[in-house]
């Protein structure tokens, strides 16, 4: 059930135009210029300092609340980081060089990184640091300006958007997060596809470029690796790609050849949010200061702990629920690999597979820790939109608004249907996964369980 | 090409002139700010003495000049007080700041201070705005005079006697006042009872025969009121405000040296109040204990406020209180021992 809004002729003609990406990343590159300005030039006072205000919170709270659920990926095309990169690599902004080429060195991108397992690491890096990258300014200031600088290079060195691809990484779990999404850019009719075998799409044309993120359209099930930038619908000569609207989290009903690095960046974000919950929001100060504290010995004990409950402890618990699970139907293994084939004995694949059903729950394990926050926080836009730097200043008026928490009481009427729908949703993909690997029910029951633990231990976090 | 030309223009706008811009609205705004109000503009960014205190924390200004100081706080809540040019910020937010105008029409050396618990090393935030001399603002003759105790040949970093008499209750300003007469002028009048030892005035009260039907305990009461019986609530106020904010912090809230910031005061390991080497102090000084408070007489109390030192950490508020405030803090303290009429 799908309906395709770019049949539409006004936005038809908004998708296949460039403007539309090109302006909304016009305006968030010049947000991001005053992030990093007054990052590293404004006030070290993170609530006072529009770097830290904007982008760990507003930008946050859009992406997490609004972005990812409503829009997948979109955010990507139009993330200012990789921006003046890619504008290099195609020596244009609006009107693409002829065939679509790109000037870059044109390395390959190594085989064995063609996947999001750096994403996976890099994100878990930051995570370390996070206490501190999201409360000074300064680090937001020079973390987002070293992002923008890998970009750039990257964009000359490799192949299209090699950093959004392969190294972001933001780019890895909003990926796996956007096939939640009630969008998405599919083909319309295969049989179009396989008769067209110029693919345009993948190399580009007089039209536009190849897909920036390595996508053959006629093979992609899923949004995990598609940013919704338009480029396919503008060199398809056959009209044959739409956007289309369509089921929430369609993406994830199809529970065979699921990849390992998608499922272990979806058990480490329900880590992280976990983690997280406890150390920014929760009611332990000395916790926060001994994240903040990088390079003491507490500081070392915190990492190693965050690697250990991420990389380790809930990777290995969901496994072995798995194979609880597993164990429960009685039946030897036989799974899937890549392509859909079925591949009997590969026990990891079915723990790739069942590990899908964290992406619904995950979800709203993420949109529920950003409202903790965001409705508590959110007043703190007004004076930094007015005094960015926090030098005195008073653009709009705003500057001496005092900190108001917004509808904090709704905050819990807002996170228990939230976790709860994520739980439904996470039961019922089991129950669903069982199925079509030919288990009974009840193989789902000890990973459901893992969710219920899950829901239930971040309940009691934020309604104590 | 139109159109790519277009945008290149608008990304150059972003990557160049938003930065040129909020830099150049920075610039003009302070200019703009200095002009309009026809003051010099300085900025002070306070910071925990641990990351460096004050910046500046040593201005150079010229008599008669009007001066904006614009205050803001890097890191925690802080406040600034600058008594010689009446000056009390009590509140600097971080990410805020705060505009005080200031016309300094004397020369001379003023101290500032933070005025805000912000970090153990909190009595360590200080400053000071030195005001040059001109030909319409000649420097006024040097009129400053030694500190009493230097005047009288105290030694402030003597051990003195703990051994005196102790009242068995609290010396109360209030039962003596109905009972009171018959003391000696030379505790009555604060300027001779200067240097003058509480248990000093004990022992001689004691010794004078015009006594000999008073107990101790109302020996000692005469005592208080002869230390009490001249202070005015609001000078006791007053000091108590002063006490809040510069010394509770060390001394507690109840001058019982029991304050969070004082303790385990590296200085206090070298302190030996006995002088046998037995037992140093276990933090700052008890202001409740008689056997340290009615051995001093008000001088060295004064002396003690006065310069600080001692090798405790504890700072000089010579340059921040004025003679009053000194004496004030001075009769404050012994309120901590000795119940002052009215309560």
């Amino acid at each position: 059930m799908r309906w395709a809004i770019s049949e539409v002729p006004f936005v038809k003609r908004l998708l296949l135009g460039r403007w539309l990406h090109w302006s909304i990343t016009a305006v968030t590159l010049a947000v991001f210029v005053v992030v990093i300005l007054t990052g590293i030039f404004g006030t070290p006072a993170g609530n006072h300092n529009f770097g830290i205000v904007y982008v760990w919170l507003v930008w946050w709270a859009l992406l997490k609340i609004v972005l990812i659920p409503f829009l997948g990926r979109f955010w990507c095309s139009v993330c200012p980081i990789p921006a003046p990169g890619e504008w290099l690599q195609r020596r244009a902004m609006i009107q693409p060089r002829p065939g679509g080429r790109l000037y870059t060195l044109g390395r390959k991108w190594p085989k064995f990184l063609r996947n999001i397992w750096a994403q996976n690491f890099g994100f878990l890096a930051v995570a370390l640091f996070s206490a501190l990258i999201l409360t000074s300014p300064l680090v937001t200031g020079l973390v987002l300006l070293a992002f923008i600088l890998v970009s750039l290079v990257t964009s000359l060195v490799f192949e299209r958007r090699t950093f959004c691809r392969y190294l972001c990484p933001i780019g890895g779990f909003v990926g796996v997060y956007s096939q939640m999404a009630p969008v998405a850019v599919r083909i319309k009719d295969p049989a179009v596809c396989a008769g067209h075998k110029e693919k345009t799409c993948y190399i580009g044309s007089d039209a536009g470029y190849g897909c920036p993120y390595f996508n053959v359209p006629s093979k992609m099930v899923d949004n995990t690796y598609c940013s919704m930038c338009g480029e396919c619908l503008r060199t398809c000569p056959k009209d044959n790609i739409a956007f289309y609207v369509r089921q929430p989290g369609a993406d994830l009903l199809h529970t065979k050849g699921r990849r390992l690095d998608e499922a272990f960046n979806g058990l480490m974000m329900l880590g992280a949010a976990f983690v997280y919950s406890v150390v920014l929001i929760g009611p332990y100060g000395w916790l926060k200061a001994t994240a903040r504290a990088v390079g003491t010995p507490g500081w070392f004990v915190y990492a190693g702990v965050l690697l250990i409950f991420n990389a380790v402890a809930v990777p290995g618990l969901f496994w072995l629920c798995v194979r609880l699970g597993q164990a429960l139907s009685r039946k030897p293994a036989a799974r899937t690999g890549a392509g859909g084939a079925r591949t009997p004995g590969r026990r990891d694949s079915l723990f790739a597979d069942y590990a899908a059903i964290l992406v619904p729950l995950g979800l709203a394990i993420w949109v529920a820790f950003t409202l903790s926050f965001t409705l508590i926080n959110l007043s703190y836009a007004w004076p930094a939109l007015s005094d960015p730097f926090g030098w005195g200043w008073n653009l709009f008026g705003t500057a001496q608004m005092a900190w108001t928490p917004y509808v904090s009481g709704l905050i819990p009427y807002l996170q228990v249907p939230l976790l709860l729908a994520g739980l439904v949703g996470a039961i019922a993909l089991a129950l669903r996964t069982a199925r079509q690997h030919g288990q009974p029910a009840w193989s789902a029951v000890p990973v459901s369980l893992f969710c219920l633990a899950a829901v239930v231990g971040l309940l009691t976090l934020y309604l104590a | 090409m139109k159109r790519n030309l277009f945008a290149v223009m608008t990304v150059l706008l972003v990557l160049i002139g938003l930065p040129a811009g909020l830099f150049g609205y920075q610039a003009w705004r302070t200019g703009q700010l200095a002009w309009a109000a026809g003051v010099r503009v300085v900025d002070i960014v306070a910071r925990s003495p641990e990351q460096g205190g004050f910046a500046p924390d040593h201005l150079v200004l010229k008599a008669g000049e009007p001066v904006r100081l614009r205050i803001s706080s890097a890191d925690v809540v802080h406040g600034l007080n600058i008594p010689g040019l009446g000056v009390d910020v009590k509140e600097i937010l971080p990410g805020r700041v705060v505009e005080v105008d200031i016309k300094p029409e004397k020369p001379g050396r003023y101290a500032f201070a933070c005025t805000r618990w912000c970090s153990i090393d909190h009595w360590r935030m200080r400053g000071v705005i030195e005001v040059k001399a001109d030909a319409a603002h000649p420097a006024a003759q040097e009129t400053q005079t030694a500190p009493l105790y230097q005047k009288l040949g105290v030694n402030l970093d003597a051990v003195w006697p703990m051994d005196g008499p102790r009242p068995a209750q609290t010396p109360s300003a209030e039962r003596a006042a109905a009972a009171s007469g018959g003391l000696p002028e030379s505790l009555l009048d604060p300027s001779q009872r200067v240097a003058t030892a509480p248990a000093d005035a004990f022992r001689q009260l004691r010794a004078d025969p015009a006594h000999s039907q008073l107990g101790d305990g109302e020996i000692w009461d005469q005592v208080a009121w002869a230390w009490l019986h001249d202070v005015k609530p609001e000078t006791l106020s007053m000091a108590g405000s002063l006490y809040s904010r510069d010394c509770a912090a060390c001394h507690g809230p109840q001058g019982k040296g029991d304050g969070p910031a004082g303790r385990n005061l590296p200085g206090m390991q070298k302190m030996d109040a006995t002088g046998d080497g037995a037992s140093p102090p276990a933090g700052p000084a008890d202001f409740t204990d008689p056997a340290r408070m009615l051995n001093a007489s008000d001088v060295v109390l004064q002396g003690k406020i006065l310069r600080g030192g001692m090798g405790t950490r504890m700072p000089e508020f010579g340059s921040l209180y004025t003679d009053d405030e000194l004496w004030a803090m001075v009769q404050y303290i012994r309120t901590f021992l000795f119940q002052p009429a009215g309560k």
